[in-house]
């Protein structure tokens, strides 16, 4: 027995919990018998400032002081490195240097997958049968997941075109067709037309959620690489999302210039 | 009374909420109509309104490149078209006003190919010729 | 002929609110105590009893891709009043006229219309061609009904605004005039990508894309418009409204289920949206499904401070194929810039003009 024991622990040591492996947790099934992952998830780490983790720094705002600074923050990237062709990298530091006027967020313009996952605002899963729609609190952005065969798109999109299906206890959804003006960050970690996403959503315990994105793109990575984190679900009583509806705190910005000047 | 319906009937269809979500003619002026023929640069397939790139080759010689304004593409692709369903390099002609701050944009209020088939169902006809199904 | 066109930038709601009349019983019962409106059990289509598709956890499937684009004006025309439903053999000449009148469109071009975002201006030509992106509500599926108007009754138009409103809505507009273009906030919610009425509540039609999808989890329902890819998550866990101070465009909605019907109750609007000038608006939606293809949409609308009455409407919504296609609005919201430096510039040559 105590044998037994000791070879669980053995065996635990040196292959630890994936989500490519049998998890231990069994989430509770949908009416139709699939894991059930609807509700309110939200990332909580510092993968929207930088995905490859960060030191803390002052902000762009100096009047702001530490409301707006950056944190420091550990990476989500498997490996600590974006694989960057060498004639990409310079785009990226160029991105960076110059992220407050170039970073789509600023605007808020749509995140793109797999930035909407973790942005620092929750979403929302409603989860039926042949269709997964996510609606995430940020710009009102949403997608639809196709859960039965797989669907071509006739255009790209900001947000891609997901088509989904089951692994065991892993929601695997596989986007394409995404406009290229999106970022993964607020680093300036981008992406061109050809960008494709594998995503994995795998439930953890009752109240999280794995999450891992694989993401490919010849155009501007050497190889496919990997981001992974947990979700965490919005547990107070009633949570819900609520209206972040934010073209509208980046008019001034936008069309500022462009409003009549008062008359003297 | 019976034509007096169908002549309501005709009111009621005539009236087509033509929604304009925004003041197109503060955008364009009216009273700078024009006519531009040009190709294709590209087709820029966005909401809530598509921008057609076209160069037009002025009488000076000199090419300038006009963005036209058309509608949003969704139900095209319900139709049938996708985002290259207006290839680079079409010839087109575009009837149309220009923008008021009298840069070189316009609205489409029509446009054709140079055969006179008309921008973007024109193509349809096309799309059915088993000639040219994939 | 004469073309009412619902332009411009005040919100086609706005247009509304301030150009209707009586109304009909509400369609609608709210669980609030502030709604005493009778209950109304939408009939099955053919009177025959037909038993709804139901979800794997036993609530009716409203699920699908949905449109309610349809030819049924909001309000019924002065000549029609007391004229509710028109017979089969009128809504047949209808639909040949409705035929009648895309072939002409298609061949000749959409009918000047007021687009100058100014209410009461002229119509004029400055638009695209709505047939030649497909975009007349003839080349999509029409969700035919035998209605004279959306909304109900006898007489089929909204109630009259009260004193106060009247008043409210009077000086908003003296406000607006001559500042239509004077910043990105002078121009409609919708010109800003911010929010649209075909999304309200209620769900009304739009020109185009007048697109819907339903998706049903546990405990939710999701309602994504097409335009602006709005998302409404109605909750049916039989929770309260969100606090009285906070409001959003499209308010909050909470929902049950009442045999085969949705019920949806909605509150905290802004005064903006979805009806320019009403402080205090409660909006009750329901919706059935009647058949395969059919999902029956009923609503009513009330706020004692802005109208003399609630009103309701009905309007059924029809399955189309396919799926909805993504309307990112902000993102390529190059007319809101222009428009602004149209206004610009034409204000710096009047400006010239009268120096000379």
């Amino acid at each position: 027995m105590i044998a037994g024991v000791a070879v669980l622990c053995v065996l635990s040591l040196a292959a630890p919990p994936s989500a490519a492996q049998a998890p231990a947790y069994r989430a509770p099934r949908t009416a139709n018998g699939k894991p059930e992952l609807s509700g309110i998830w939200q990332a909580l780490n510092n993968a929207d400032w930088d995905l490859e983790g960060q030191a803390a720094a002052a902000g762009p705002v100096p009047s702001l002081g530490a409301v707006f600074a950056k944190p420091r923050g550990l990476g989500v990237v498997e490996g600590d490195e974006i694989p960057y062709l060498p004639a990409m990298a310079a785009k990226k530091k160029e991105n960076q240097a110059n992220w407050v006027k170039l970073d789509p967020e600023v605007k808020c313009y749509l995140p793109g997958v797999p930035r909407a996952t973790y942005l620092p605002y929750p979403f929302q899963i409603v989860q039926s049968q042949n269709t997964i729609l996510i609606s995430y609190e940020y710009a009102g952005a949403v997608r639809i997941i196709n859960m039965g065969a797989p669907t071509k798109a006739p255009a790209d999109s900001w947000m891609g075109w997901s088509n989904g299906h089951w692994e065991g206890e892993t929601l695997v959804v596989d986007v394409t067709s995404q406009i290229e003006d999106t970022w993964f960050d607020r680093s300036g970690n981008f992406h061109s037309d050809a960008l494709h996403v594998v995503e994995r959503y795998t439930p953890r315990s009752a109240d999280t959620l794995n999450y891992e994105a694989t993401i490919e793109d010849p155009k501007i990575f050497s190889r496919p690489w990997k981001i992974s984190m947990p979700l965490y679900r919005r547990v107070e009583k009633n949570a819900r999302l609520l209206e972040y509806k934010c073209p509208e705190f980046a008019e001034e910005l936008l069309y500022g210039p462009l409003r009549k000047k008062p008359s003297n | 009374m019976k034509t007096k319906l169908f002549v309501l009937i005709g009111l009621l269809l005539a009236a087509a909420p033509a929604f304009a979500h925004h003041g197109f003619a503060g955008e364009f002026d009216v009273t700078r109509p024009l006519k531009l023929k040009g190709t294709v640069v590209k087709w820029e397939a966005t909401n809530p309104h598509s921008w057609i790139h076209m160069d037009v080759k002025g009488d000076d010689g000199k090419v300038v490149t006009w963005r036209i304004e058309g509608g949003s593409p969704n139900n095209l692709y319900r139709l049938g078209f996708t985002k290259d369903s207006l290839p680079p390099g079409s010839e087109i002609v575009v009837d149309g006003y220009q923008a008021k701050d009298l840069s070189a944009h316009a609205v489409g209020k029509s446009v054709t190919f140079s055969d006179g088939r008309k921008l973007f169902l024109g193509l349809q006809a096309l799309k059915n010729d088993p000639e040219t199904k994939k | 002929m004469i073309r009412r066109s619902l332009a411009s930038t005040t919100t086609l709601a706005a247009m509304i609110a301030v150009l209707l009349i009586a109304r009909a019983p509400a369609a609608g019962q709210a669980q609030s105590p502030a709604t005493k409106a009778a209950p109304a059990k939408a009939a099955p289509a053919g009177g025959k009893s037909w038993t709804p598709p139901r979800t794997p956890d036993g609530k009716p499937d409203l699920q699908g891709v949905w449109t309610n684009n349809t030819v049924t004006p909001l309000e019924r025309p002065k000549e029609l009043a007391g004229k509710e439903f028109y017979t089969e053999a009128e809504l047949q000449a209808l639909a040949k006229q409705e035929r009648e009148r895309l072939a002409q469109v298609e061949k000749e071009g959409q009918p000047p219309a007021n687009h100058s975002g100014v209410e009461g201006a002229p119509a004029e030509d400055v638009h695209y061609d709505f047939s030649q992106f497909g975009l007349d509500r003839g080349q999509a599926k029409l969700a035919w009904n035998r209605r004279t108007s959306i909304i109900v009754g006898p007489q089929g138009t909204v109630p009259p605004l009260t004193p106060d409103a009247r008043k409210r809505l009077a000086e908003i507009r003296a406000k607006a005039k001559g500042h239509e273009f004077d910043g990105p906030e002078n121009l409609s919610l919708g010109a800003r990508c911010l929010a649209r009425p075909n999304v309200g509540p209620p769900l009304l039609p739009a020109a185009y894309n007048s697109n819907l999808q339903i998706v049903q989890g546990a405990g939710y329902v999701a309602i994504e418009t097409e335009m602006i890819h709005d998302v409404r998550i109605i909750p049916t866990d039989g929770r309260p409204h969100i606090p009285e101070s906070l409001h959003q465009w499209y308010g909050d909605s909470v929902g049950h289920w009442e045999d085969n019907t949705l019920v949806i109750d909605t509150t905290n609007f802004t005064e903006l949206s979805p009806f320019r000038g009403a402080q205090n608006l409660h909006v009750i939606e329901r919706l059935t499904r009647a058949d395969e293809d059919t999902i029956l949409y009923q609503f009513t609308v009330e706020d004692p401070g802005m109208w003399t009455k609630p009103w309701s409407g009905e309007l059924p919504i029809t399955k189309i194929d396919g799926q909805l296609y993504e309307y990112a609005c902000h993102e390529a919201n190059y007319a809101l810039a222009n428009t602004l430096r149209g206004a610009r510039v034409a204000e710096e040559q009047a400006a010239k003009k009268s120096a000379k």
